[in-house]
């Protein structure tokens, strides 16, 4: 387990100001954020590569704030994996175990373990200059591996390989974690990757952490306007309260010259966001309920190989993915009329 | 001329633009090779008998030998931690210290001499330093290993600085998240692959060393037999009319800095290959 209480640490004008999360025993969380956001800084803080200013760190309920990275049981990969150039990739995934003076026989058995795990045993003797990204990066976890940490920092593990070593690197690096139930944590700022192995995320920006949650928590109920569009969500509108619905939870918001019904009880202007997969469209004005219902025109497409992105100029400029199929249905070509339904319980007020 | 295989597909201006760059390269290295010429064409026999056969040469040559290896030596000792403290830490005074390192590159050779003449004779501390710990510097031996390290030195210190620069910090800090100590990260990873850059300094401190002279006429002189070192040997034959004699020695000067400089460099590519 791994816990930072109020982490803040200042680099010139940069600051990471009172970060604080949890990621308990065996759960793979990630930290997400554009670049620069302070992402590789907050790993550098835990593994006790730089000092923080304030706050604490605690690795299983103890304190490291003050322990030298060597003690502190964290396992590293940076990013692009720093392999040691002088080094073979057997010497390399040694290293530690030499460091730690351990015997010829017991380096041996870890590092052929490590190897076995990450299928790695034909690179052992390889220069790892040789070595492809993908290579590289399986050497170097099995490096972090070796050491048996109790927490593994991996820092875009996966950002410099090609889209099918990504997805084919991840599955592995996801089934080591959970084969060793090892605690960790992976920066990156692909949601797709993300996605694909985190149990819980945590979104950082400008040094403040956003929002922490799992993933479709993340998704759906975003925190503020920067979580939304990180999630890869346009459609974030600000109206004014123009009526409570009587008999109903909901409450009608006035926007772009329409009246749009939203959940919960509000008051003044509130912000709302609608998840682009959660717009339904038709060809056929008349299906749906009355409430909620856009007149639209499609103004653009694209395809993005697993979704159809959709453009639409109305009362209010929405984007909608749908499936290949849901596009196809819809026979639509540009400057086609569609009707948009945005469904209440599809539509989440900002907290902000 | 071939073309190196990854070299990329060139037009002729880029033709043009090689022509020009080996045209400098084939002019210096000519000149070179033609004063070297000249100086062996101008030698006779007799000349090169007496430089091989004279012991005070010999004993020349053996103190240039072990004092400009001694300085080397002394040199990295220095540069090493020096370059390491220069690259990795910030400290207050850490520019000034840095220029500082630099100033005996602009010192006019002379000016050191006689700036340690001064503080040896001239100084309260010089003074203690050779009368009372009976260090004695000025016109002996241990002042040629003093004069070549305050003359050569910020060459080794610079050059050890800026191996240490290109070394990536996350190397050291990976090692250190693998339980090295800091001492640890440098002894197994931050060394290793700063050596070649350091060999380079040493090189240079070295091929430098062997060759002072001004510095050396004006702090130790050159008596024959106990300061003379192959630079001043071609001085002081020179001045009394042996040119043929100074030349020859010169020639020996050249040659065996250039079969030093040969094997230290081969020794260095050889273990490039390795890394």
């Amino acid at each position: 387990m791994i816990r930072t209480d109020k982490l803040s640490f200042r680099i010139g004008e940069f600051q990471l100001d009172q970060v604080s999360i949890e990621v308990t025993r065996g759960e793979y969380f990630s930290l997400l954020g554009p670049p620069g956001s302070g992402k590789t800084l907050f790993l550098e803080c835990l593994c006790g590569l730089v000092k923080v200013l304030s706050g604490q760190i605690y690795i299983d309920e103890k304190d490291v704030k003050n322990l030298e990275p060597r003690v502190r049981g964290i396992g590293y990969v940076p990013q692009d994996y720093a392999l040691f150039p002088n080094l073979s990739a057997e010497k390399n995934i040694a290293f530690g175990l030499c460091v730690r003076g351990c015997s010829r026989e017991v380096i041996s058995r870890k590092v052929l373990q490590a190897a076995e795990i990450l299928d790695i045993g034909h690179l052992l003797r390889r220069s790892v200059y040789g070595l492809s990204g993908g290579e590289k990066q399986r050497v170097a976890l099995a490096r972090a591996l070796v050491m048996e940490p109790k927490v593994l920092l991996l820092d875009e593990p996966v950002c410099a390989l090609d889209e099918a070593t990504r997805q084919e690197v991840c599955a592995q690096i996801h089934s080591v974690q959970r084969q060793l139930g090892l605690t960790t944590i992976h920066v990156s700022h692909n949601l797709e990757e993300t996605f694909s192995v985190a149990d819980r995320a945590a979104i950082l920006y400008q040094g403040r952490l956003q929002q922490v949650g799992a993933m479709n928590e993340l998704l759906r109920r975003p925190q503020n306007e920067f979580v939304s569009r990180f999630m890869r969500c346009r459609n974030i509108f600000s109206g004014q309260v123009s009526a409570q619905e009587p008999n109903s939870s909901n409450t009608r918001v006035r926007v772009g010259g329409v009246d749009l019904l939203v959940p919960g009880k509000h008051r003044g202007r509130i912000k709302f966001i609608i998840r682009p997969e959660s717009i339904l469209l038709s060809n056929n004005p008349s299906s749906g309920s009355v409430d909620n219902k856009l007149q639209v025109k499609l103004i653009c497409s694209r395809d993005f190989g697993n979704y159809v992105q959709v453009e639409l100029k109305g009362p209010l400029d929405l984007v909608a993915h749908l499936s290949h199929a849901a596009f196809a249905e819809l026979k639509a070509k540009l400057q086609t009329d569609l009707t948009a339904v945005l469904q209440a319980e599809n539509i989440h007020v900002l907290p902000e | 001329m071939r073309a190196h295989p990854d070299s990329p597909v060139s037009s002729r201006r880029s033709h043009i633009f090689t022509a020009v760059c080996f045209f400098f390269l084939a002019v210096f290295a000519t000149s070179v090779l033609l004063l070297i010429i000249a100086d062996i064409l101008y030698i006779d026999k007799k000349a090169v008998v007496s430089v091989l056969t004279s012991s005070f040469i010999r004993d020349a040559l053996w103190l240039s030998t072990w004092t400009s290896f001694t300085t080397t030596f002394i040199s990295l000792l220095f540069a090493v931690p020096m370059g390491y403290a220069l690259s990795r830490f910030r400290f207050p005074g850490r520019s000034l210290a840095d220029s500082i390192v630099d100033l005996p590159i602009v010192f006019p050779p002379l000016v050191a001499g006689l700036t340690l003449l001064v503080f040896f004779s001239q100084t309260a501390l010089g003074r203690w330093i050779q009368e009372d710990l009976g260090l004695e510097f000025v016109f002996q031996p241990k002042g040629i290993v003093l004069c070549q390290f305050v003359v050569t030195a910020s060459f080794a210190i610079r050059f050890a600085k800026t191996a240490f620069d290109e070394v990536d910090r996350r190397f050291e800090n990976v090692a250190l998240t693998l339980g090295c100590t800091r001492w640890g990260s440098f002894w197994r990873i931050s060394l290793p692959l700063a050596r070649n850059g350091i060999i380079a300094g040493g090189i240079l401190t070295w091929a430098r060393a062997f060759g002072i002279f001004g510095p050396l006429m004006i702090f130790v002189g050159s008596f024959r037999g106990r300061t003379e070192v192959l630079s001043t040997t071609v001085f002081l034959e020179q001045s009394v009319g042996n040119l043929e004699v100074a030349l020859a020695v010169a020639l020996l000067m050249i040659f065996i800095a250039y079969i030093a400089l040969l094997t230290i460099r081969l020794v260095v590519s050889s273990s490039m290959v390795k890394l």
